[in-house]
């Protein structure tokens, strides 16, 4: 089913956009959790209180995000990883039928004895185990930054609490005395496991939709239109969602309320890693458990992937312009 | 087993028919010439040979395999230069031979390096780097090196200096030699009178013609005018020779073979302006394709040609 010289063609062809994509999540992970030791726990839960208005719109509760794992997990939910991992997908998956189509090229491929069945999976192959790298790289990048990193924490000073008047007083006077401790001391990466399956399976839903648009279409720069639109009314919709309660429901319309690194990072600090591969709820009115989420987009995807297929195996192949 | 039979061919786009009932049988061995002006349904059928389009109705079987049940099987044993052959830009000339040789299981990339180097290409050169010149012979020279036994070339000599383009026509009459069949589509009339061994014009999608070339090279048209109704007489060579007169007295002879004893006929007759030209692909050409009228030509029509 895998074309071994159309999958080397495929890397060859893509090398340089991996490349980029890979240095820029390794690179800003790292840098991400860097970052995160500049600013002291304290402070920034001081700034944090200050918005507690607009936690709704965050990913998760503002309290898990007073821990170093919390911080850290944010960085799956930075606009630069999500760009990058759509840019992957959208590039490649546009590529496959109607960039050939735009470029002239498939009438040549495909006048070698090669089915579009193993053309559209060997592009598939390649896409799709560049993405699960690059998702692979943004963990890395986070285990870098995470092993290299050292935070300056405060140690609390003892405090004695006056009865009656509730009144807490520090027992010692002076500067709070301060230690440097090791980022991976405090922060164990495997929490991050199941998220980043999660980033993959999101970047594997956004590929596989790209395909299906690119399976029916003949203009590459159409289908990256479609694609993009598609995937900002989704962002627009999930928005929405999250904007009012009365608009909840919206939220569920959108396939971005499938991906969530942190809900899933948090169910590990809280559970254990093994509960982030469960599919059964958690608590009472969820639908499914954290595994869910990310199954249902790959289930997604592997049925954009089928229809796709089907349509490009049934489809006449325009000349080329 | 013939290398191609369609058998009622059809090609719709919604309304428009690309192709219909395209019947055509080709030998094998042969130069077979696809003639027909743009958009008369030439690249359709090539298309639909390879299994790049689903036909409407009918079927093309290539070496006994209908194309709509294994397109990738019908590949196996043709190599196809599209008529605008568009190369992966990011890639070397030496590369992309190497590529498409690794893709046929008949690909040969010591032949599709000797082509280029006949073709004077510059196999280390990137072929976004290429001119529209350079890229055709880069795609000769990919097409022409599997042994396959049957070579598809739509407009192979387009966009080729003169010197190249005899070049080319050398390198298909070579494929013949080696027993391959050869589909060679053109708009250029002397090349396909030059290679061809048989010829079949297209319009508008229909099958109108197929003309072995061979009977083109001793045929001639003798036109002029005669104040006297010219009888044809009863003779072993007016079988070979179609006479038309008009109520004017101006005629026209069409034979072919021997000259001789047609103007031993014609002598006897008071004639004046009489011209004698051959018949070559081009006044069949425009006869097609602008008066459409084939009882003038005198020559088999499609249906009985095939």
């Amino acid at each position: 089913m895998i074309h071994t010289q159309l999958a080397k063609k495929y890397v060859g062809q893509s090398g340089i956009l991996w490349l980029g994509c890979a240095l820029a999540l390794f690179s800003f992970c790292w840098v991400r959790v860097w970052v995160v030791s500049l600013l002291d726990m304290g402070r920034f839960q001081v700034i944090l209180e200050q918005f507690r208005d607009f936690e709704r719109f965050a990913p998760i509760g503002f309290d898990q995000l007073f821990t170093y794992a919390g911080r850290v997990g944010m960085t799956y939910d930075e606009p630069v990883v999500l760009f990058c991992i759509v840019v992957w997908a959208i590039a490649r998956g546009s590529d496959v039928v109607s960039g050939e189509l735009n470029r002239g090229t498939m009438e040549m491929i495909l006048a070698q004895p090669i089915s579009r069945k193993e053309l559209m999976m060997t592009h598939g192959f390649v896409s799709v185990l560049g993405l699960g790298l690059l998702a692979f790289f943004s963990w890395l990048g986070i285990w870098m930054g995470v092993q290299l990193t050292s935070v300056e924490e405060t140690i609390a000073t003892p405090t004695v609490k006056i009865p009656f008047v509730n009144l807490i007083l520090p027992m010692e006077l002076g500067e709070p005395e301060k230690r440097i401790v090791a980022m991976k001391d405090q922060i164990d990466c495997t929490l991050f496991a199941a998220s980043t399956v999660n980033l993959f399976a999101f970047g594997f839903f956004v590929l596989a939709l790209s395909t299906l648009m690119s399976s029916w279409d003949r203009y590459r720069w159409r289908t990256v239109g479609i694609v993009i639109t598609i995937y900002v009314l989704q962002v627009v919709v999930f928005g929405l969602g999250k904007a009012a309660e009365s608009l909840h429901w919206m939220t569920h319309l959108s396939f971005m309320d499938l991906y969530r690194p942190q809900p899933i990072a948090k169910v590990v600090m809280e559970d254990g890693a093994w509960a982030a591969w469960s599919l059964w709820p958690r608590e009472t009115g969820d639908l499914w458990g954290p595994f869910g989420f990310t199954l249902c987009l790959l289930l997604m995807g592997t049925m954009l992937y089928w229809l796709a297929l089907r349509i490009f195996t049934r489809r006449d192949l325009p000349a080329p312009l | 087993m013939l290398p191609v039979e369609t058998h009622h061919l059809c090609k719709q786009f919604g309304e428009f028919h690309a192709l219909r009932d395209c019947t055509v049988a080709v030998e094998e061995g042969i130069v077979f010439g696809l003639l027909g002006p743009n958009g008369a349904g030439k690249t359709t059928w090539i298309r639909l040979l390879l299994g790049f389009l689903h036909p409407t109705s009918g079927t093309a079987i290539i070496f006994g395999t209908d194309v709509s049940i294994d397109s990738v099987r019908v590949r196996q044993q043709v190599s196809y230069l599209p008529g605008d052959a568009c190369l992966p830009r990011h890639m070397k000339a030496r590369g992309l031979i190497e590529f498409f040789a690794s893709m046929h299981p008949l690909g040969d990339v010591q032949r599709s390096i000797a082509v280029a180097e006949r073709l004077e290409l510059d196999l280390n050169r990137r072929v976004a780097f290429m001119s529209t010149g350079m890229r055709q012979k880069l795609a000769l020279a990919v097409v022409l090196g599997p042994r396959s036994p049957l070579l598809i070339l739509d407009e192979p000599t387009a966009n080729l200096d003169p010197t190249v383009r005899g070049e080319v026509l050398v390198l298909v009459h070579e494929a013949q030699r080696e027993g391959r069949t050869v589909i060679f589509s053109s708009h250029v009339l002397s090349e396909i009178e030059d290679v061809c061994d048989r010829a079949v014009f297209l319009r508008r999608g229909e099958l109108v013609l197929s003309q072995p070339i061979d009977a083109l090279r001793d045929r001639h048209w003798i036109r002029g005018s005669c104040s006297q109704r010219i009888q044809l007489p009863d003779q072993s060579w007016s079988s070979s020779v179609i006479l038309q007169q008009d109520e004017q007295g101006a005629f026209m002879v069409d034979a072919s073979g021997e000259l001789a004893d047609v103007l031993r006929w014609l002598v006897g007759y008071p004639i004046s302006g009489m011209r004698i030209e051959p018949v070559r692909l081009k006044t069949i050409y425009e006869n097609v394709h602008r008066s459409g009228d084939l009882s003038v030509l005198g020559i088999l029509a499609a249906e009985d040609a095939v």
